[in-house]
């Protein structure tokens, strides 16, 4: 039976070249997002600056709240743990004493009191210090260079006013022993003498961190830390461990004891390369290609069956059963994808590895990370898409293996055509619920984009699942239009009218290129557009802007606004808060905020109450809304180091674009967030206020406006949002020229009758011109149709406004490359068909 | 068999297929001069081998011959389909053996019409369309009173909204022949047109082909294997391995059975 169906592969080569190379990608797509996925997953910090300290004790590096239901059921009762956390970007501080008390323990040699806080560092010249790949510059006193151990290379351990750096920030800043520093920290600005360089044995420094030691006396000044970090002990030989950890875990109480491992995670957060963001994006990645891969190998297998309906009524001539047929094409598919999987699988190792460099290259993805090719992803991806041409194929041939066997006889083979009922019930199901989703989630919330996504994702099904229903009702008056004039706009007005199918399927490939791009490109566009335009609104009132490159210690700041001529001062210090609902604590983008004088250097929009004082706070509407506060309410917040305080919501604002969603008291901020300066200081003054700044602080910059850089973060998202979409224009772009291509080769017949009939040449391209026209004006309308009403519920629901162009340009490039991509794909394969031969008909008539 | 309608009339002296007296045109429409034709597949076997043949205007002729004689080779290089490697073939006094595409195709729409076994319809397109294919692609205003007409000589009166997959293999061969007629070539060219048909259904169809010669004056060259569809023809020309063996003038399907026997034989 197989060994029959692969006979007919070279008459249908078409068919099976067009399913192959979708499988083919599919299968690289699968392959490379599960790669890329399971790779930050599992991804392992890069080295360890524990790695002499067994057992280390960490304050709080996330906040953990248990939720406990208790359900009364007749007599039992019933309780329910429910275990939620969010990582902090800080790190909690341990009492100071225990160290001591920890040192005490048999078998400890000695506990470091491990201190780690985030360092702006910098030659006097002006140049910042950072390690390799841009890694942050982290500050410990003397005491933890033991840990790792980093050992003296020249010069000598620090003392007051001095600090020790590792060897490769030495290199890479030029840095010498008796060199200076300037070293930045939320304490304030310390000229500091290089008194040393040391090094972690046979490499310069850690990856992903660089290390600047100051004296054990001197780390509390410097760092602002009101204790240790962490406590690393040292143990004696010969220490029975698990008996050690015990005894550490009596002495530490509800602080986490960590070892082998897991001690990476008592390092300051910052000082490891952070895969949060990086999860998301591939997660988003693998979202997105494994839709349209699914998506597109399922209408090709449709396609490819449909084009063999003759060859399979002749089986059925021959004798086989429909569950002959229906195993038949089950098996074909899987031999096909498994097939395509074999080139399939390396191709989606590559691609992996191009991604990754170029999230790298964007900021968006740690230097550090690797692409780890992990056998059973990429088995699990083949079989992937193995299945979904399995399913596909029984699906598309659930109707036409039923086919009469009379049908091999007739002219043209077709299926019977199923009830329009599942069809019908399928769009309503997508569509239901591409409507709840809209409606139902807060799309100006953080889920907005991946929701927006995922309802355009399913108003496709829906297109896909009505095509030739909604493709009849378009291609009448689309093709009345493309139509007019000559012989082969009436011919191709009349084919593409009796071929709603094949339209179609070569429509719904162009519907998703257009809708699922331009949805990413137009809502970016817009998010974009909003957060600048907020921005703006924000900062409106002053008349200067000053930064650092660093940022600016919050004294500083505040003998800065206090200028002679200021008549008012916004400073903003950037950190995440917690905050928590129903058990579950969930962190949000945050200011602190400093205000200073009579006139106001910063417009939130306020939509209640006032900015906050000391113990208060302001939400954004958004978050107001989600939690349900209002002004006055008392609400528990944690800050960057874990720290739980409860704070007054005084106001609810607006304007909560590319700044945050809650307002806290800029010291509350400068205390317990480990960086703790001053990101930007809106000014208003009058006189000569710009030449003192100048006199007084060299370093800062001076300027009207803000440069429309929000944040880094924001930044790397949206290059990295960017990327996603050239990747998914790619593969949408394959999956439109080979549909078309598919589609055109199973023509050759048609297209040999026509020239039988007298058509020239010249008449066939230009009637699959037309025809090709006819399918990009139905797939473009459709696609406009399903983004209009994306797009437009998203916009709705950020600021009330309905968009649906969003940004013209963006708009009409999509229009113009889809519609550019479509012709160029119709165009193509039926030159290369009917320049093969004069004549084709002839040599195959069957 | 032997039935045959007497030419004696010529009914349809408003339309212009015969000489402006009424006679029918006794020139040959269809000229194929010395041509040989070989392919290149199978060890370069000579489908045509230096055949030489014409086909008077107003008749109707069978080309004979068993298969693999290259019957169908000499019907698509008299009718332009197929270029000869040597030989000219002249279509309507007209060299077409010089003339490059689009201008070959352009000739073919104007000067012939086609009936073949597979019909080479377009499925897409109703019969009333279908018919109407070869003016449209010559960017001529379909004459659709004389299309009309031919649709009802044909008997299809009322399908013309049909597809042609609703219709079954003999009505198929008849919007073939009515668009072949449609568009009033010098010569409907027909390769096997029964081949696919039941007896009576061919018959049918072999009359209207008879009656369109009769009635209208058209040139016919009919290629077929079949002594019985040959008895229909004014005239038989019997090829063998490429070249013109034997010819029958008023065959019958004794006499054409007795031929191929004796070709087949050979």
């Amino acid at each position: 039976m197989i060994r029959l169906a692969l006979g007919t592969l070279r008459q249908h080569r078409g068919a099976y070249a067009g399913t192959f190379f979708a499988a083919l990608l599919a299968v690289a797509l699968l392959v490379g997002g599960g790669l890329l996925l399971a790779s930050v997953l599992t991804a392992k910090p890069p080295a360890n600056r524990f790695a002499a300290a067994p057992i280390v004790v960490a304050g709080d590096r996330d906040v953990t709240l248990e939720k406990v239901t208790t359900k009364q059921k007749k007599d039992k009762s019933k309780v329910k743990r429910k275990v939620k956390s969010e990582r902090l970007t800080g790190a909690g501080s341990l009492p100071v004493d225990l160290a001591g008390r920890l040192g005490d323990l048999p078998g400890v040699a000695a506990a470091v009191a491990d201190v780690a806080f985030p360092v702006q560092a910098s030659t006097p010249d002006g140049r910042p210090l950072r390690g390799a790949d841009g890694a942050p510059v982290i500050g410990h006193g003397w005491a933890s260079a033991a840990l790792t151990p980093y050992l003296l290379r020249g010069g000598a351990a620090p003392g007051r006013g001095e600090v020790v750096i590792d060897a490769d920030l030495a290199q890479r800043s030029g840095s010498t022993v008796g060199g200076r520093l300037l070293v930045t920290t939320k304490t304030g600005v310390h000229t500091m003498v290089v008194s040393g360089v040391a090094a972690p044995a046979g490499r310069n420094g850690l990856p992903a961190q660089g290390a600047l030691f100051v004296a054990d006396g001197e780390v509390a000044t410097v760092s602002g830390l009101p204790g240790p970090t962490a406590v690393a002990m040292l143990t004696r030989p010969g220490t029975d461990p698990v008996a050690l950890r015990a005894a550490v875990g009596q002495v530490a109480g509800d602080h986490e004891v960590l070892t082998g491992a897991d001690r990476v995670r008592a390092d300051l957060p910052g000082a490891l390369p952070d895969y949060i963001g990086p999860i998301s994006i591939f997660g988003f990645v693998i979202g997105i290609t494994a839709f349209a891969a699914v998506f597109v190998l399922t209408g090709t297998v449709t396609l490819g069956v449909r084009q063999r309906l003759r060859e399979l009524a002749l089986l059925r001539t021959a004798g086989a059963t429909p569950g002959q047929l229906r195993r038949l094409l089950g098996v074909e598919s899987l031999l096909l994808a498994g097939a395509a999987a074999l080139p399939g699988a390396p191709l989606g190792v590559l691609f992996a590895h191009l991604v990754a460099a170029r999230f790298q290259e964007l900021g968006a993805v740690p230097a550090q990370f690797v692409v780890r090719t992990n056998v059973l992803v990429i088995v699990a991806a083949a079989a992937a898409g193995m299945v979904v041409t399995f399913v596909g194929a029984r699906v598309a041939g659930r109707r036409a293996v039923r086919i009469a066997p009379t049908q091999a006889l007739a002219e043209t083979a077709d299926a019977p055509t199923g009830g329009l009922a599942p069809r019908i019930a399928a769009a309503v199901t997508t569509t239901a619920g591409a409507v709840a989703l809209l409606v139902f989630v807060p799309l100006d919330g953080p889920l907005g984009m991946g929701m927006s996504f995922v309802s355009s994702a399913l108003l496709l099904c829906t297109v896909a699942a009505l095509g030739p229903l909604l493709v009849r009702a378009l291609t009448t008056p689309v093709s009345r239009l493309v139509g007019v004039g000559g012989p082969t706009g009436w011919l191709a007005g009349l084919v593409s009218r009796a071929e709603p199918r094949r339209v179609a399927a070569i429509a719904v490939p162009l519907v998703l290129m257009f809708a699922i791009n331009a949805t990413m490109l137009l809502n970016s566009a817009l998010l974009g557009q909003l957060a600048q335009r907020e921005q703006q609104d924000r900062t409106a009132a002053a008349t200067a802007q000053v930064t650092a490159p660093g940022g600016l210690p919050l004294d500083t700041v505040e003998r800065l606004v206090a200028l002679d001529g200021v008549t008012g001062a916004a400073a903003t210090l950037p950190t995440r808060a917690i905050v928590e609902q129903g058990g579950k604590p969930e962190d949000f983008a945050s200011q602190g905020l400093l205000i200073a004088g009579t006139e106001a250097a910063l417009d939130l929009d306020l939509r209640a109450g006032t900015l906050p004082g000391p113990g208060a706070f302001a939400a954004s509407a958004y978050v107001a809304g989600q939690y349900g506060w209002r002004v006055g309410d008392d609400v528990q917040v944690w800050l960057a180091d874990g720290h739980r305080v409860d704070l007054r919501l005084a106001g609810v604002y607006a304007r909560a674009r590319g700044f945050g969603d809650l307002v806290l008291p800029a010291e509350l901020v400068a205390a317990h967030d480990p960086r703790g300066l001053v990101g930007t200081v809106g000014l208003r003054y009058r006189g000569d206020v710009p030449d003192r700044i100048a006199a007084s602080w060299p370093g800062l910059r001076l300027a009207p406006t803000l440069a429309a850089a929000p944040a880094n973060d924001a930044q790397n998202q949206q290059g990295a949002w960017e990327l996603m979409v050239v990747i998914s224009l790619g593969f949408t772009a394959i999956a439109v020229v080979n549909t078309f291509a598919i589609a055109t080769a199973a023509r050759r017949r048609e297209f040999a009758d026509l020239r039988l009939a007298g058509a020239t040449t010249g008449q066939l391209h230009r009637l699959v011109d037309r025809e090709a026209m006819i399918t990009v004006a139905v797939g473009l309308l459709l696609g406009a149709l399903v983004t209009a009403i994306v797009v437009g519920a998203f916009s709705a629901a950020q600021d009330g406004t309905v968009r649906v162009v969003v940004d013209a340009g963006t708009y009409a490039g999509m229009l113009g490359g889809v519609a550019a991509l479509g012709l160029v794909a119709g165009a193509v394969p039926a030159r290369v068909l009917l320049r093969r031969r004069g004549l084709p008909a002839l040599g195959d008539r069957r | 068999m032997g039935r045959r309608v007497v030419r004696e009339t010529r009914l349809d002296q408003a339309f212009p297929m015969g000489n402006s007296d009424g006679t029918p045109a006794r020139g040959l429409v269809v000229e194929v001069l010395d041509v040989t034709k070989a392919y290149t597949g199978g060890g370069g076997v000579r489908a045509l081998d230096g055949v030489s043949v014409g086909f008077e205007a107003g008749s109707f002729c069978a080309v004979m011959g068993p298969s693999g004689s290259g019957k169908s080779t000499l019907l698509h290089c008299a009718a332009g389909l197929d270029r000869p490697d040597s030989g000219r073939v002249l279509l309507a006094g007209q060299d077409i053996g010089g003339l490059r595409e689009p201008r070959l195709t352009e000739a073919r729409r104007q000067r012939v019409g086609f009936v073949f076994q597979s019909y080479n319809l377009m499925e897409s397109l109703s019969v009333w369309h279908n018919i109407l294919l070869p003016q449209r692609l010559a960017g001529v205003r379909p004459d659709q009173g004389w299309a009309r007409e031919v649709i009802r000589r044909v008997g299809l009166t009322g399908r013309e909204d049909d597809r042609p997959g609703r219709l079954s293999g003999g009505q198929r061969q008849r919007v073939a022949l009515a668009r072949a007629l449609a568009s009033r070539p010098e010569v409907i060219f027909a390769d096997e047109p029964t081949g696919a048909l039941d007896l009576s259904t061919g018959r049918e169809v072999l009359g209207l082909l008879r009656e369109a010669v009769d009635q209208t004056g058209t040139t016919i060259v009919m290629v077929t294997h079949d002594p019985a569809a040959a008895a229909w023809a004014d005239r038989a020309v019997f090829l063998a391995d490429g070249r013109i063996v034997a010819e029958l003038a008023d065959p019958t399907a004794e006499k054409v059975a007795a031929q191929m026997m004796a070709v087949t034989v050979r």
